[in-house]
């Protein structure tokens, strides 16, 4: 056999046939296979990716860790934790055939949940994920990781979390606000500063498999660290929040205010907010309980759905900062952006004369504007118009400015925004950095300053016809005795990233100049006279022995809720800054609708100005102002009791007069053995103690009597008899003239012989009192 | 007694050939690069369902499918070198026999076979199991080459070229369809076909077979919803991914996955019980996950290179039988490998075929080996290179 015969074996045609197999088999179909997973795994790559990875990976986000809130000094308004969710992995459990009873028992107990509801969670097969318990405290959820690793239960699992804690509970809520259990801020700087605060959340990318449950090595699991939030350093000063709560809480039990009050401290110089408070309070750190009177009508209502309805109004209610967004007619404080005004263009001097006969007849108004005073007050220099806040000298005062101008410097104030529509009613805001600001309400400019009516402008100069955030007039006043510099108001002074490196510092920004140097000084001098002259100072009643005080009184009638329910109703305020000479300080308080059946005359002259004085007098040392008394002052001030016990009765007396107090004595010996009330207690000036020489100290009770009303050296001398003492937390300016307003402890409440009654001085000046 | 003739014949010419010329090198170093490559993939693909397998079927190991099948493997490595040993003549004598064993198991199959998913396939001794329908597979085409070569010339008629082909596929096809074993019927008709094809059948007959076969293919489309639902399921497997497409679905996700350059050896996350069938049938769609577009292309690239050679070997034959079983080897692994990716791509509705030489399966791949090991002897008898 040759081997040419071998060759064709295949043959000719099965060669043909061979070489068309080798091309479909072996070349084709590859052909076909590669070009198909060429789509898929190069074309098609991304959208297979995604969707193979979105059921292998579980992404279990943890809560970063969100920015801390500062006070000015420091000292955290809001703190994050770390916490734990507890979760229930069914699948695993069953899987893993668990013990569902045992991780109900367990959970129950550890956890205070009901087992039942435990139970059923775990039997949820096919879920992978349950939740069982929410932001659980870190013993708790370590008492749960024992447990777990103690029976080996895999079906347990526990992620971090956050959780806010707000160390002062209630303290400045409303510019702190909170955040909902997304970690999300809702409210205040948290919700305005959220971007900055929240940082980004560690993720951990558990990658599992057809289960869910975890693959075979820990190392699959892929952390994306979270970056922490940055921290912000506010403006507030907790200490001068907290004086300012503490004397306004005080004051709203003391008058009975039925709507809130709002209170605002500001650096009169930067802007930045000391303090802004705004009752009710509520505890941050369980924001959505109302009160006990709002919770006992949430209670009362005959559905669920309905009482949820009203929860949500309370809560809305309480949530609401009263200081920026409510707007309202801030009455006489407002004469003092008119003064301010009239004194920088020149409309008036400090040397003109205005004559009040008790009212004033202004073009385009039907009937006169009657001054507050009933006869007017006659012959006034611009100092005592001021002080006597009287309307017809400050209408007069208005009209001399014209309505053009004072509309252009309610502009330079911040209070509207002129527009190029003279019939578009105005507004303006300050742009503070908190979420929730309201903006002001003017009148259009073809109305306000229309020649044929000047009523608008009439009622403007003394602070009616147009409403305006409290917010607003703090920083048009603090304007008004810095120098001129209007400033825009701001909380957040520093944002320090996550290392503590400061990220941006905000510096105080001036938005314009409003009035002169020279206006403003001439301003704070006024001012201070209205608070600083026991005589004829509507504002007397907010002075701090030993301090400059300037400010002013206001007294504004609810006009739109009067219209509608025919019910007179007030919002009462005084607006004072400190030192007067060189101020540091402004501070607004405002009453909203203050009982009638206190007993106080409703004035802020009477309500508002006292709890300023309080205020300030806790303030101003904190600041570092030194006090320095007059004569006066000094000879009327409160004593503090010497220690006499041990002292012979000569020492002792020769002390107590040194000291500007009196005594009594009980018992038989030359040595005094005990005193009432104790040394050191602040006492007023005159009371007389008692010493014991030898004789047993009485522990017995009395009955506090009513002192409202009384002289404050009568209320002395009555309760000295008794045995109990008195102390002024207000200035003792007279205390044959000045009465108390409001004492510490009230009536028939029983003090123990030697306690001290803390009580408030009010001018008893029937003369001067009335609606300023 | 002329057919024994030429046995002997044939015998004693290809022995004195056979110092000559040694087995093909390449296409035994292309066998053993892929068998490695299979065995690796093994072990990558079936760890993780190891591990979840219960501990009395893997010993509680993870490495249990990996080592039984490297044992399978080292075991198919030996049956290769054997039968690379035994004469092409040998094949050609025991053709018959070797069927008629076939068609004996077959038929014991559907009586005592084990079943598993709706189907009885495997028989079963211990922990050792066989799928008759792999061995049918080589059967057809050892008696198909036999009969072919004592029919040269006459391959042109229906009654010698056709007719007893068809009878004999009809028989193991009709034992296959108890079982039920779709897959294994239309590989065994398609390699029945390429060997009639290629041993002269007319190809008038070819086209009326495929006529044949589009009209059975719409009977069992109208008359089985079971078909038809795998037809809608190829045509689009997302809309129901969670029950009929599931498989197809994950496995288009795991190849997906791959991209360009692959998740890396190993790192496959769709093995994680994701996807079913991961180191048998679906162990294509892991090793494109792990090795991406380049590893799957390179490992088509090998067993493309190693179907055209062992077409080369079966063109360098010099006796037409060892011609046919070696074309026909070679066809029925194209076959397999195209069927098989073409299926894990969703080229072709899904149905179970498994990857020659990286599918877990002790028999299968002892079978494969054995059948490289008759194209190596086909290649001693070749002409040298």
């Amino acid at each position: 056999m040759s081997k040419n015969k071998w060759k064709t074996v295949p043959g000719i045609g099965m060669l043909r046939r061979t070489l068309f197999l080798m091309a479909v088999c072996g070349i084709a179909s590859f052909a076909l296979l590669l070009g198909r997973l060429y789509k898929l795994q190069v074309t098609d790559h991304e959208r297979y990716e995604s969707l193979a990875l979105s059921q292998q990976l579980r992404e279990a986000s943890g809560s970063p860790a969100r920015g801390t809130i500062y006070d000015r000094r420091l000292f955290p308004l809001a703190v994050s934790a770390s916490v734990d969710n507890v979760y229930l992995s069914p699948v695993e459990i069953e899987m893993n055939g668990e013990d569902k009873d045992l991780i109900a028992d367990q959970l129950s107990q550890i956890l205070g949940l009901p087992r039942e509801e435990i139970y059923e969670k775990a039997s949820r097969s096919g879920s992978w994920y349950v939740t069982v318990a929410r932001k659980v405290e870190r013993e708790t959820a370590q008492r749960v990781r024992e447990f777990k690793n103690e029976y080996g239960v895999s079906g347990v699992r526990l992620e971090t979390d956050t959780k806010r804690y707000y160390p002062n509970a209630s303290l400045c809520c409303h510019v702190i606000g909170f955040v909902g259990t997304d970690n999300v801020g809702l409210e205040g700087i948290e919700a305005q500063y959220n971007a900055f605060l929240e940082g980004s959340a560690g993720k951990t990318l558990r990658e599992v498999n057809a289960y869910g449950a975890d693959l075979l090595f820990e190392e699959y699991a892929e952390h994306i660290a979270g970056a922490r939030g940055c921290d912000l350093v506010t403006t507030i000063d907790s200490t001068i929040q907290y004086y300012v709560e503490k004397h306004l809480r005080q004051a709203v039990v003391d008058y009975d205010v039925r709507n809130g009050a709002g209170a605002i401290a500001m650096d009169v110089n930067t802007g930045a907010i000391l303090a802004m408070a705004s009752l009710e309070n509520y505890d941050l750190n369980d924001f959505l309980a109302v009160g006990e009177e709002a919770q006992s009508v949430v209670d009362a209502a005959p559905n669920a759905e309905e009482a949820h309805e009203l929860l949500r109004a309370f809560q809305q209610r309480q949530w609401r900062n009263k200081a920026l967004s409510d707007t309202y007619e801030p009455g006489s404080t407002f004469k003092i952006i008119t003064l301010s005004m009239a004194l920088d263009c020149g409309a008036v001097s400090l040397s003109d004369g205005f004559y009040c006969p008790g009212h004033v007849s202004v073009v385009g108004r039907t009937s006169p504007i009657r001054c507050w005073k009933d006869g007017g007050h006659g012959s006034q220099t611009l100092t005592q118009a001021v002080q006597h806040s009287c309307n017809a000298a400050f209408v007069n005062i208005g009209l001399r400015v014209g309505a053009e101008r004072f509309y252009r410097y309610c502009d330079a104030f911040g209070f509207l925004t002129l527009t190029d529509d003279p019939d578009e009613n105005l507004s303006a805001s300050t742009g503070i950095d908190l979420a929730g600001e309201s903006g002001s309400i003017w009148w259009s400019r073809n109305t306000f300053c229309s020649e044929r009516n000047l009523s608008q402008l009439a009622a403007a100069s003394f602070g009616q016809t147009f409403t305006i955030t409290p917010l607003q007039l703090v920083t048009a006043v603090s304007a008004c005795v810095n120098g001129g510099r209007l400033m825009k108001p701001f909380v957040v002074g520093e944002i320090l990233a996550p290392d503590g490196t400061t990220l941006l510092r905000r510096e105080p920004e001036m938005v314009r100049r409003v009035i002169s140097e020279e206006t403003s000084e001439k301003v704070r001098g006024i001012l201070e006279q209205v608070v600083g002259d026991p005589d004829e100072g509507t504002g007397r009643n907010a002075a701090v022995a030993g301090y400059r005080i300037g400010g002013k009184t206001g007294t504004s009638e609810k006009v739109s809720l009067e219209a509608a329910t025919g019910e007179k109703q007030y919002i009462v305020s005084f607006i004072g800054f400190a030192p007067a000479d060189d101020p540091q300080i402004a501070l607004l308080v405002f009453l909203d609708t203050p009982s009638t059946e206190t007993g106080i005359y409703i004035s802020g002259g009477q309500m508002a100005a006292p709890l300023v004085g309080k205020m300030m007098a806790d303030i101003l040392p904190y600041l570092g102002v030194l006090p320095e008394y007059s004569e006066t002052e000094r000879e009327r001030m409160d004593a503090v009791v010497p220690q006499t016990v041990g002292k012979s009765l000569g020492d002792a007396a020769l002390t107590l007069l040194d000291a500007g107090l009196r005594w009594r004595m009980i018992g038989e010996g030359d040595t005094v053995t005990a005193q009432l009330p104790a040394a050191h207690c602040e006492i007023a000036r005159g009371t007389e103690i008692i010493l014991y020489l030898g004789a047993e100290i009485s522990n017995e009770k009395e009955s506090v009597p009513n002192l409202i009303g009384m002289r404050y050296n009568d209320a002395r001398d009555m309760l000295s008899s008794l045995g109990i003492y008195i102390h002024s937390l207000s200035a003792v300016l007279d205390g044959e003239s000045q009465c108390v307003g409001t004492q510490s402890l009230p009536e028939g409440a029983p003090a123990a012989h030697g306690s001290v009654i803390e009580v408030s001085l009010l001018s008893s000046d029937d003369d001067i009192l009335g609606r300023y | 007694m002329r057919y024994d003739t030429a046995r002997l014949a044939d015998f004693s010419v290809l022995r004195g050939e056979e110092r000559k010329t040694g087995v093909d090198r390449v296409f035994l170093v292309l066998v053993l690069i892929l068998l490695a490559f299979g065995v690796i993939m093994v072990l990558s693909a079936s760890f993780p369902r190891a591990s979840y397998d219960p501990a009395h079927v893997t010993g509680g190991r993870a490495s249990y499918y990996f080592v039984r099948q490297l044992i399978f493997a080292c075991a198919g490595v030996g049956a290769m070198l054997l039968c690379s040993r035994f004469p092409m003549g040998f094949y050609r004598r025991f053709a018959p026999h070797f069927t008629a064993a076939t068609l004996l198991l077959l038929a014991l199959v559907p009586l005592i076979g084990v079943k598993a998913n709706g189907s009885r396939r495997w028989l079963g001794v211990g922990s050792l199991t066989l799928q008759p329908s792999e061995l049918a597979k080589l059967a057809v085409i050892l008696l198909f080459a036999a009969m072919i070569c004592r029919r040269r010339g006459r391959m042109r008629s229906f009654r010698e070229g056709i007719l007893p082909f068809a009878l004999i596929l009809a028989v193991i096809v009709g034992l296959l369809m108890l079982e039920p074993h779709f897959s294994a019927s239309i590989i065994i008709l398609s390699i029945g076909a390429v060997m009639i094809f290629l041993g002269g059948a007319p190809l008038g007959w070819f086209a009326a077979a495929f006529g044949a076969a589009g009209a059975a293919l719409g009977v069992l489309l109208v008359f089985f919803p079971y078909a038809s639902t795998r037809i809608s399921t190829w045509r689009d497997p997302f809309s129901s991914s969670s029950n009929e497409g599931y498989q197809i679905v994950q496995s288009l996700y795991t190849i997906g996955s791959g991209g360009l350059g692959g998740v890396g050896l190993g790192a496959s996350r769709q093995k994680y019980l994701y996807l079913p069938e991961e180191h048998n049938d679906f162990i294509f769609s892991v090793l494109c996950e792990e090795l991406g577009f380049l590893g799957a292309a390179m490992v088509l690239l090998l067993f493309a290179l190693l179907i055209l050679r062992g077409y080369r070997i079966a063109l360098r034959c010099r006796d037409p039988f060892s011609f046919l079983v070696s074309a026909g080897i070679t066809t029925l692994l194209a076959l397999q490998v195209f069927l098989n990716v073409a299926v894990v791509t969703n080229l072709l509705p899904c149905t179970g075929i498994s990857l020659p030489l990286f599918s877990y399966g002790g028999t299968a791949l002892i079978l494969q080996l054995a059948e490289m090991g008759i194209v190596l002897s086909a290649s001693r008898e070749s002409e040298p290179a």
